[in-house]
């Protein structure tokens, strides 16, 4: 158990460390964090990361609206409208001046990474998630708020396994230095940090609508609703 | 006493079918499965978080996915879309069932520039499903219309899961959309002859006459449109671009042509609800376009129905890979040869993608069966790019069948039709539907007549100039 409790100080500190480079100006030094993040303490971590931070940002969302409408839609349209120009302006350029940015066709797909599990944490939000749920939609109302409190569990479940798993691939590329192929100073690890940060911002969507649902369930509203895709 | 991995896997497996059951969203079931055999295996769970990313970053092909998306909705919200099904309208409103008829074949065109089935689905449903019901149409065939149409969305190049079957199968992306054109062509045909056949026994719908200035009108409205299917088919068939720079180059087309088209329409006065016989052929050659303001809405709605599709795809790839680790192949391999020749092995694996289409969405369909079954028909002699045109023909088809046909619940969403009041239309398209998808299998020319060695390959290089062969 002490192990634990250290392991995971270890990883709090190798995160502050990085911080520190950063704000200093100085090259991150991403090898204590990738270290610390080996251990099997990193699942306690996990842990408190998708919960507090699952909890953190629910309480800005419900303190600062403007952040809970607009953070997302943000971060998925200027990335999408990114990837559209980058694509379209390098094959203009290359039948127009035969020249092309060798990083035009790796940097989008890093900013899809980034739209998708934004995307991904938006949807759950919407209840937009494919699935089958003509059963569920005719159960009575004590089974349909068990079968979305499962739900919310599920999907903490998977943001600790991929928080987790995602930081340990993110520290590891900024421990190796790796760069964007096609670039000089373009880091892999700016971009692959998304991930992690993309499921806590779903772990706070999910501690969202769990709220939500508790309190339809106690003022007897309906707990489903027809969702459709593509709608807002 | 140690449990064996078959037995875990089986009830890990059944638990996560009875998840699905009771409506948990496809992705935490894929995920949950993945999971729960990885731990099974004893496999490091850190390739799980490897692999979410990889998808990514590793390839570029995938990109022309979500460009695909907000390609659809780009020349819906610019109107191109309402001209091109003005034009399928035309053409096909003096045959009884005609507004049936112009909603699949206002699909194919759609889907000849966008890439997506749900995309296709509800912009045509929202389109012409009010049109229909007021013209005496069931509103349960409408829908059931509206959901058969879209799936030629994926069929018809460009095809967002064409893109991802190249994409895992290391085909050239490019050979199958080519592939595609004749099947999705021939499916739209035999939606519409179904179309005709219940309209007329229904004796639903008015009819217009087939008048050929109304069909030059239509058709030079939806010049923008005919342009942008141009624009894709040859920068792919030329080869001058790849699938993502297509898609790339039709999203600035729309992004230009929505900008350009907005002041001109306003500057004109133009009325979209007036009657095209009324209007000028001026006023037809200008299309309501978008504002840059608008951009970002247009965007978010491509954005969230990316947000569904891709993290589908990042977990279906690791699915697929902890089958092959629990030698799923060899199992499937094993089960098929012992079927016999070409024939059943083509027939039995058509099978196992029907039925996996009613349970499971089209791409973990595709990402999770292709790599396994495309090998071992390629070892009893299907040729790689006539087994995927299968393949997916079957893939798309999953689409209307019941229990899990996703167009089902977009029609139904955009309709407001009950799920299960679209099965009894739905039904019938799906009988023609599989007509072709056996037509398509017993006959490799269908998919590969475009395709060099094909015949008409090498008479349509002639006429687009001899440019690089397809890759």
């Amino acid at each position: 158990m002490i192990e634990w409790i250290t392991g995971t100080w270890g990883i709090f500190a190798g995160f502050f460390g990085v911080f520190v480079d950063i704000v200093t100006g100085n090259e991150p030094d991403f090898f204590p964090l990738r270290s610390a993040l080996r251990t099997e303490a990193a699942w306690l971590w996990g842990l408190l990361t998708t919960l507090l931070g699952g909890i953190i940002v629910a309480t800005i969302y419900r303190f600062v609206p403007w952040v809970e409408r607009n953070l997302e839609k943000t971060i998925m349209v200027i990335a999408y409208l990114s990837i559209g120009a980058i694509i379209f302006i390098e094959v203009i350029r290359r039948f127009v001046f035969s020249e092309q940015f060798p990083w035009s066709t790796t940097i989008p797909g890093y900013l899809f990474l980034i739209m998708t599990w934004t995307g991904c944490s938006y949807n759950v939000r919407l209840r937009t998630h494919l699935s089958f749920s003509e059963f569920r939609s005719k159960m009575p109302r004590l089974p349909q708020m068990t079968l979305l409190a499962l739900d919310a569990f599920l999907w903490w479940g998977i943001c600790w396994l991929v928080i987790v798993t995602s930081m340990r691939v993110a520290a590891n590329a900024g421990s190796n230095y790796m760069l964007v192929t096609g670039t000089n100073d373009v880091f892999v690890w700016w971009f692959l940090i998304s991930l992690p940060l993309a499921f806590v911002l779903l772990s706070g969507r999910v501690f969202q609508n769990l709220f939500e649902d508790i309190r339809k369930y106690r003022h007897g509203d309906p707990m489903i609703e027809q969702t459709v895709l593509g709608g807002q | 006493m140690e449990m064996e991995i078959g037995t875990l896997v089986t009830l890990i497996s059944i638990g996560v079918t009875i998840m699905f059951m009771l409506g948990v969203p496809v992705f935490l079931v894929i995920a949950y499965w993945v999971l729960g055999t990885s731990l099974a295996l004893g496999q490091r769970l850190d390739n799980i978080g490897t692999a979410l990313s990889d998808v990514f970053t590793d390839g570029f092909a995938l990109l022309a996915m979500p460009l695909f998306i907000l390609t659809g909705d780009l020349i819906n919200r610019a109107g191109i879309a309402r001209r091109l099904s003005d034009f399928a309208y035309a053409c096909l409103g003096w045959l009884r069932g005609g507004l049936a008829m112009a909603a699949i074949g206002a699909s194919g065109l759609f889907a000849a520039i966008s890439g997506s089935n749900s995309a296709t689905t509800a912009t045509i449903g929202s389109m012409l499903h009010p049109e229909m019901v007021k013209g005496g149409y069931d509103p349960r065939f409408s829908a059931a219309t509206a959901a058969a149409g879209g799936t030629v969305g994926i069929i018809i190049p460009p095809s967002i899961i064409f893109i991802v079957y190249g994409f895992i199968m290391n085909l050239s992306i490019n050979d199958l959309f080519i592939a595609g054109i004749v099947p999705g062509a021939m499916m739209v045909l035999a939606m519409i002859i179904t179309a005709f056949i219940v309209s007329t026994i229904n004796g639903w719908g008015y009819l217009i006459k087939l008048d050929p200035v109304r069909v030059l009108k239509t058709a030079l409205g939806g010049w923008l449109g005919f342009f942008a299917i141009g624009l894709v088919l040859w920068g792919i068939y030329t080869g001058k671009f790849s699938p993502t720079e297509a898609a790339g180059v039709t999203v600035g087309f729309c992004v230009i042509v929505g900008f350009i088209c907005l002041p001109i329409h306003k500057m004109m006065h133009i009325d979209e609800e007036r009657d095209i016989n009324e209007r000028g052929f001026s006023e037809m050659l200008v299309v309501r376009g978008f504002g840059p303001l608008e951009l970002p809405a247009i965007t978010m709605r491509s954005a969230q129905i990316t947000g569904i599709l891709a993290p589908l795809i990042a977990i279906s790839v690791v699915m697929q890979q902890n089958l092959s680790s629990l030698g799923a192949k060899e199992f499937l391999e094993n089960f098929l040869i012992s079927m016999g020749g070409y024939y059943p092995v083509l027939f039995t694996a058509m099978a196992i993608v029907f039925v996996a289409g009613m349970v499971l969405e089209s791409l973990p369909v595709t990402i999770i069966l292709a790599p396994i079954l495309a090998p071992i028909a390629a070892s009893v002699g299907v040729d790689p790019i006539q087994f995927a045109v299968v393949f997916l023909v079957g893939a798309s088809i999953g689409f209307i069948t019941p229990p899990y046909g996703l167009n089902l619940y977009v029609a139904s969403g955009v309709t407001g039709v009950p799920y299960f009041r679209l099965l009894r239309y739905s039904t019938m398209y799906l009988f023609s539907l599989i007509i072709v998808w056996f037509m398509v299998a017993l006959f490799p020319s269908i998919s590969k007549t475009l395709l060099p060695g094909g015949g008409i390959y090498e008479l349509l290089q002639a006429v687009f100039g001899g440019g690089a062969a397809p890759v």
